[in-house]
């Protein structure tokens, strides 16, 4: 466990350490918060995310429940209907498709069918991602899917700042919200995060870096691969500026459309698929908002329409990567 | 229907050509298909059909104007019929969207050398800003992908005034574009000014590294000796050193593919055909003519087509597909009594030999019973790219050229 007492202001966190820090903050906060589902207590999740929560707060509060997604989030439905604020945690987001039921024509769809009388205060923890050698059933990223169902909150941080801020805005949210994460950011993407008490609401998209020649849009892990195309596209005279919706639902329209208006430019990234994807709806947008500001046609960089191969080489080459942001990037520049 | 005569676009990045001859005069007749006019290009002379029949009239090119691409400048009429007053405003490679009159339909139809397949393509942001700033976009050629015309295009134009003035790069009407002047009182040839650009290009861009070998010479002159006069009975060409070289050029290039390679920008390619180039001396500056499957060893073949390169090259007929597409350059200034020189590369090739004069030369001949000798000896300079090769590779290469010139009667004879 992180001590938060005695940190400095700023300290470097893991991704991963940045949603453990306010999972557990909010926990000890409010003691109607339950966090469940498979290898959560002692194993502390598959990715170590949740190491050590069960020891402050017991096996009533992080409980272990057996292989049955859609029956442990039909209880966190329910007990959220009654009182409680539970967090179902779905070990790889490709499991989601077990869920559906319980997420779009339940949780999704109480408040409404009730006339407001109930609510459902539901987090649904999943993660995306592929590259890290897990092969198809267990790579996805399906953030798309709930992105779709009126109802749904969909939040897809790429920072550990913005992961606690907006960690804690989604469990103190009263309506369900699907809480994507990348695993391969649980370790890799470190950041600084202030020890202070902060939120983030959902629907703030954030200019992650500033520039004038063309605008990256990226969602999660693509967020890191446009800084780096950026960085690459400095070296050429190309100021690029890269622009983090962080949630796709409710979603900052306008943060998006002003900054295509002002670079003229747009590329879409984004690790799930192309067709129908989150990609292709930003691309509207963009491309409704900003039409008389455009001077090339706003282009999506996705993964590939594929099964994701297990095999390493095959895997890699289906993730947009910097150098394909930089090259297309310099195609749409006329460069 | 007058049908007009533009200038050709005969190369992918040829921005202007120069009018060499009319092979009609003005207000004679002109069967479709008939030579018309002869143009020089960066790379060549190349003599351009009539599209149509007509009667040749409204000639607005003279000999030695250096013209725009897609530019009419002159028309095939039919009896009674007189040039079109005003010509369509006509852009490289392209066409436009907004013809205003019936007369330039014709132009189009009429320039297959520079129409291309679409309309001029502007950004939706760059369309919004003309109409805000008033700037006639079927005046500008884009800078954006695939030449479509963008904000930015639109800015400079308003800033330049080009609302009423064309840009020079896009002159829009065809009677009053000036031929473009180099400021010589003599406009420079192409080819002098292409040779100037391309080797200040090559040597301010391309890392230049030298390796340089002495060789005994006498298995060419035996192979000669050997082989000439029969080439010269069959096929009435006389052999030469150089073609002996580009042979055996050529048969060690195919065990050096990186020597073989090019540069592109960002890595090696590999060429998978051996195509030698031998510089050829023209009348203001030098050309790079193609020997076709040098590699192949067919010494009367490589001869025959040298003889009718220099030939085409001395009275500049040389066409572009005869001086494109070398992987490989042999300079040689033998017969200009040069010993040793260093030659500059022809980009993308990664190498270019340079060859002295054969001369009897005293050389050490260690374990002969007269330990000194006189042989015809020759000093082979390569220059190569250091960004496809090094040293030692160079070396490499130079020492199986060396060995190839010496066991020259094993592989050719």
């Amino acid at each position: 466990m992180l001590d938060t007492q005695s940190a400095p202001a700023l300290r470097d966190l893991t991704f991963g350490e940045a949603i453990r820090e306010a999972i557990a903050e909010e926990m000890r906060r409010d003691k109607t918060i339950v966090l469940m589902g498979e290898d959560v207590a002692e194993a502390g999740t598959t990715f170590k995310v949740l190491t050590g929560l069960v020891d402050e707060f017991g096996k009533d509060r992080i409980i272990d429940t057996p292989i049955s997604e859609a029956g442990f989030t039909g209880i966190g439905v329910g007990a959220a209907m009654t009182g409680m604020r539970p967090i179902v945690d779905i070990m790889f987001g490709d499991f989601l498709t077990l869920i559906m039921d319980q997420l779009v024509n339940q949780a999704a769809k109480i408040h409404y069918m009730s006339g407001g009388k109930w609510k459902v205060p539901l987090v649904v923890r999943a993660t995306m991602g592929a590259t890290r050698r897990s092969a198809a059933q267990h790579s996805q990223s399906l953030h798309a899917w709930p992105s779709h169902i009126p109802g749904l909150k969909v939040v897809v941080p790429s920072t550990p700042y913005d992961a606690k801020g907006l960690m804690k805005s989604a469990i103190r949210d009263d309506n369900p919200v699907v809480f994507f994460e990348d695993k391969i950011s649980y370790t890799k993407v470190k950041g600084q995060v202030p020890s202070e008490e902060y939120t983030i609401p959902l629907g703030v998209g954030d200019v992650k870096r500033e520039g004038r020649d063309i605008t990256f849009i990226g969602t999660s892990s693509m967020v890191q691969v446009a800084l780096g195309a950026a960085t690459m596209l400095e070296e050429v005279g190309i100021s690029a500026e890269v622009v983090d919706p962080r949630t796709t639902w409710p979603l900052d329209e306008k943060t998006l459309i002003e900054s295509v208006k002002k670079t003229s430019r747009c590329i879409v990234m984004d690790e799930g698929y192309g067709r129908y994807g989150v990609g292709a709806e930003f691309a509207a947008l963009v491309a409704e908002g900003a039409f008389y500001n455009l001077d090339a046609p706003v282009t999506r960089l996705c993964a590939m329409h594929v099964p994701i191969p297990f095999s390493p080489s095959l895997e890699d080459v289906t993730v947009p990567t910097e150098r394909q942001a930089f090259d297309l990037a310099m195609k749409l520049c006329g460069r | 229907m007058a049908v007009s005569v533009v200038m050709p676009a005969l190369e992918m990045a040829q921005e202007t050509g120069k009018l060499v001859s009319w092979k009609k005069k003005e207000g004679e007749k002109v069967a479709k298909g008939e030579m018309l006019l002869e143009v020089e290009t960066d790379k060549a002379v190349v003599e351009i059909e009539a599209q149509a029949a007509g009667i040749l009239g409204g000639v607005t090119a003279k000999i030695g104007d250096v013209v725009p691409v897609g530019q009419t400048i002159a028309w095939l009429l039919q009896p009674d019929e007189k040039p079109p007053a005003t010509t369509a405003p006509t852009q490289t490679g392209r066409t436009l969207d907004n013809r205003p009159a019936a007369a330039a339909t014709a132009a189009a139809t009429a320039a297959p050398e520079a129409a291309s397949s679409g309309p001029i393509r502007v950004s939706p942001k760059a369309r919004r800003l003309a109409k805000e700033l008033g700037v006639d976009v079927s005046r500008l050629r884009g800078s954006g992908p695939d030449g479509e015309i963008v904000a930015e295009d639109i800015q400079a134009a308003a800033k330049a005034g080009s609302a009423t003035a064309p840009g020079p790069s896009a002159p829009a009407d065809a009677r009053t574009a000036p031929p473009v002047s180099t400021g010589l009182g003599e406009s420079l040839t192409s080819i002098g000014r292409l040779m100037a650009e391309r080797t200040t290009q090559s040597w301010t861009s391309v890392p230049h590294f030298f390796v340089t070998r002495d060789v005994d010479g006498s298995a060419l002159v035996a192979l000669r000796e050997k082989l000439g006069p029969s080439i010269e009975k069959s096929r009435g060409v006389k052999l030469t050193y150089t073609d002996l070289l580009t042979a055996i050029v050529a048969r060690v290039l195919k065990q050096h593919p990186r020597m073989n390679a090019s540069w592109a920008g960002k890595g090696i390619k590999a060429n998978p055909e051996v195509r030698m180039g031998l510089a050829m001396a023209v009348n203001d500056g030098v050309v790079v003519a193609v020997i076709n499957k040098a590699d192949a060893g067919d010494l009367a073949d490589i001869a025959v087509q040298r003889r009718d390169l220099t030939e085409r090259a001395r009275t500049g007929k040389l066409t572009p597909a005869d001086i494109s597409g070398a992987t490989f350059t042999i300079s040689n200034l033998g017969m200009y009594h040069v010993d040793q020189f260093t030659a500059i590369i022809v980009p993308p090739q990664a190498g270019i030999l340079a060859v002295g004069a054969m001369t009897d030369r005293v050389v050490p001949m260690p374990g002969a019973l007269i330990p000194i000798g006189v042989r015809p000896m020759l000093t082979l300079t390569l220059s190569g790219d250091h960004r496809v090769l090094d040293g030692a590779r160079g070396a490499a290469f130079l020492h199986d050229v060396v060995e190839g010139i010496q066991s020259a009667e094993k592989h050719f004879g």
